[in-house]
């Protein structure tokens, strides 16, 4: 469903280059969940951004569907980011003026199609998949860390994407509530949606169908 | 709920910030508004009042000059063909040239040599109440004429007749009464007697009849030289002659407090346009993270752009409309203090209001068009630092 090959990215700093990724692989299969571990620096958010598309490689070929999306225009790594891929973050950024609800339905304020009464039920049946039933109307800063980041998944949700990418999804998060959102992706990747998860807990890692460890820019095993 | 959804939101989330950005705006605009109705008023009037400085056209009969000499003896010009005007038809005329409305006075003269006594004089047939309007500095000892047979004495001609207010002469004959005497102008009105022109007409056997026409146009917004075309179209036949000097110093006048006013304006709305742009530019950078999430979440460059750019089309039109609404009410306010409100015939004009907001709105929006280009190249992975 999805493949990185041969993946290359430098960074240009102060204090010269650094290679951070020297030839990443990865195949995600379809409905498969996938984490990827390693050290810190080892490349791995590096690498879930250049797959999310939010990063561009120096090198090495992105494939979706059979599509080769290397090199895709901005339209349509637009339209993949809008419709096909998911990414959530650590900080489970939301925007904090908008309601849990609306934060759910931001992918459609644009490209998506009109709000409709059928797409609130949709992100309110979503809200209620993550556990927020009732909590819709309220803003960001009213919910705790772990129900922003259940939005943050909702919001992935609501547009039915095929992949969801996730860094350290549970990093920010207490024990309890990073057991929780666990949980929720293991759920979710039960109704079929393919997962890609970047994590340092080699315990959370342990919970997907395949685990592979990053060094030195490359895909270990 | 749409892409203008999240615009709307911030405005009202930063409400203290957006209020006082409003409020530096509409102050702007409020001005300006104000400054622009002020000054179309105070130059009107300006003008109106300059206007009784004399006239700026003349409309004389055309001549031809013969400059003749015979066995080395200069005889001086000799003026050939010279036919008085209609007083009539010269006012019908110019009463209904397109731009009659910029006429502000029209004073017919007949000129005419006269023995008062055994001494001849110069008379001139006028309509004093135009007079008074075209020349607004003519001070008088004693009064208007206001019999028929009431003349009004220029200061040497008094002096070399001895006539003072109420003194009686007669004029070829028939017996006339000075009822005011002109204090020295230092022209050629210093050395005439002025008559009533019904009086002159009938007195020197030309009813009807002008010598020259004087004209006192008012020439903002229209150059002088298109009311003399206009005049020369509608009274062929006729010498019109326009006295630029005296229109460049009243265009003049009236232009330096336009001139003024428009500079004034422009910094106003200059630095309206700055804090509107720093403005901006301070909520791209803060909101970095938010443009890094939707560009991530799919949003194109331009729908993060149109988002930036709605703002201040929000800014613009709040800030154009009570703008308006408050310069309104200000220089009824100004134009009161000046003791000028009479002067105004200020109406709100719904219009006008609407093409002011649709010119501060798009002030606003090209104040703000770099910060929202400047948040529409953001790429998600520059964003991503940030995240």
């Amino acid at each position: 469903m999805f493949e990185a090959k041969n993946i290359t990215k430098t960074f240009n700093g102060e204090g010269g280059e650094t290679v951070v990724l020297n030839g990443a692989d990865l195949l995600v299969d379809s409905g498969r969940f996938v984490s990827i571990v390693g050290r810190s620096g080892s490349g791995k958010t590096t690498f879930l951004n250049i797959m999310s598309t939010l990063l561009a490689p120096d090198s090495g070929q992105l494939v979706y569907r059979g599509e080769d999306i290397t090199h895709a225009s901005r339209a349509r790594l637009n339209e993949l980011r809008r419709r096909d891929f998911a990414v959530i973050f650590q900080f489970h950024h939301l925007l904090p003026y908008l309601t849990a609800r609306e934060n759910v339905l931001l992918p459609y304020m644009q490209g998506l199609g009109p709000v409709t009464a059928e797409v609130r039920k949709r992100a309110d049946a979503c809200l209620d998949r993550v556990g927020l039933s009732g909590k819709g109307g309220k803003l960001p800063g009213h919910l705790s860390g772990g129900e922003q980041q259940r939005v943050a998944i909702a919001r992935a949700l609501v547009k039915e994407s095929a992949i969801l990418f996730a860094d350290e999804p549970t990093g920010n998060l207490d024990k309890a509530t990073g057991e929780a959102i666990m949980q929720l992706l293991a759920d979710l990747k039960e109704d079929g949606l393919s997962i890609v998860m970047v994590t340092h807990d080699n315990e959370y890692a342990a919970r997907a169908d395949c685990t592979v460890s990053m060094a030195e820019g490359r895909v270990a095993a | 709920m749409n892409i203008l959804t999240i615009p709307l939101r911030n405005t009202r989330r930063k409400w203290v910030k957006t209020l006082l950005l409003l409020l530096v705006f509409t102050l702007g605009v409020t001005s300006i508004v104000s400054l622009n109705y002020v000054s179309s008023v105070v130059g009107g009037s300006l003008e109106k009042k300059l206007s009784a400085y004399g006239a700026n056209i003349l409309i004389m009969p055309k001549s031809e000059k013969l400059t003749v000499s015979y066995g080395g003896f200069a005889l001086g010009d000799m003026a050939l063909g010279v036919h008085d005007l209609g007083e009539a038809e010269v006012a019908d005329r110019v009463a209904h040239i397109n731009l009659k409305e910029r006429i502000a006075v029209v004073a017919p003269k007949l000129v005419t040599m006269a023995k008062a006594g055994d001494t001849a004089v110069g008379v001139v047939g006028v309509r004093f109440d135009r007079e008074k309007v075209l020349k607004g500095y003519w001070a008088v000892d004693g009064a208007f004429p206001t019999a028929d047979n009431g003349v009004l004495a220029g200061a040497k001609a008094a002096a070399s007749l001895g006539l003072a207010p109420g003194s009686e002469l007669t004029l070829n004959g028939t017996p006339v009464r000075v009822a005011g005497v002109l204090k020295s102008t230092g022209s050629d009105d210093d050395s005439v007697l002025f008559a009533g022109m019904d009086f002159a007409q009938a007195h020197f056997g030309k009813p009807g009849r002008v010598s020259f026409v004087e004209v006192a146009a008012l020439c903002a917004g229209c150059p002088i030289d298109e009311i003399v075309a206009e005049l020369r179209t509608a009274l062929p036949g006729t010498d019109i002659q326009a006295l630029q000097s005296i229109v460049k110093q009243r265009m003049y006048s009236v232009d330096f407090v336009k001139r003024l006013i428009l500079t004034v304006s422009v910094v106003i709305l200059f630095i309206a346009c700055c804090m509107v742009g720093v403005t901006m530019l301070a909520s791209v950078n803060e909101r970095i993270k938010e443009i890094g999430l939707m560009r991530s979440l799919g949003f194109s460059r331009g729908g993060v752009f149109a988002i930036f750019c709605f703002e201040a089309v929000l800014i613009g039109l709040v800030a154009g409309a009570a703008g308006y609404a408050g310069g309104y009410a200000l220089s009824l306010k100004v134009l009161a203090l000046l003791d000028m409100a009479a002067d105004a015939a200020l109406t709100f004009n719904p219009a006008h209001m609407a093409l002011t907001g649709l010119f501060i709105v798009t002030v606003s929006v090209l104040s703000a068009f770099l910060p929202a280009w400047k948040a529409a190249s953001v790429e998600p992975s520059e964003a991503l630092i940030a995240l």
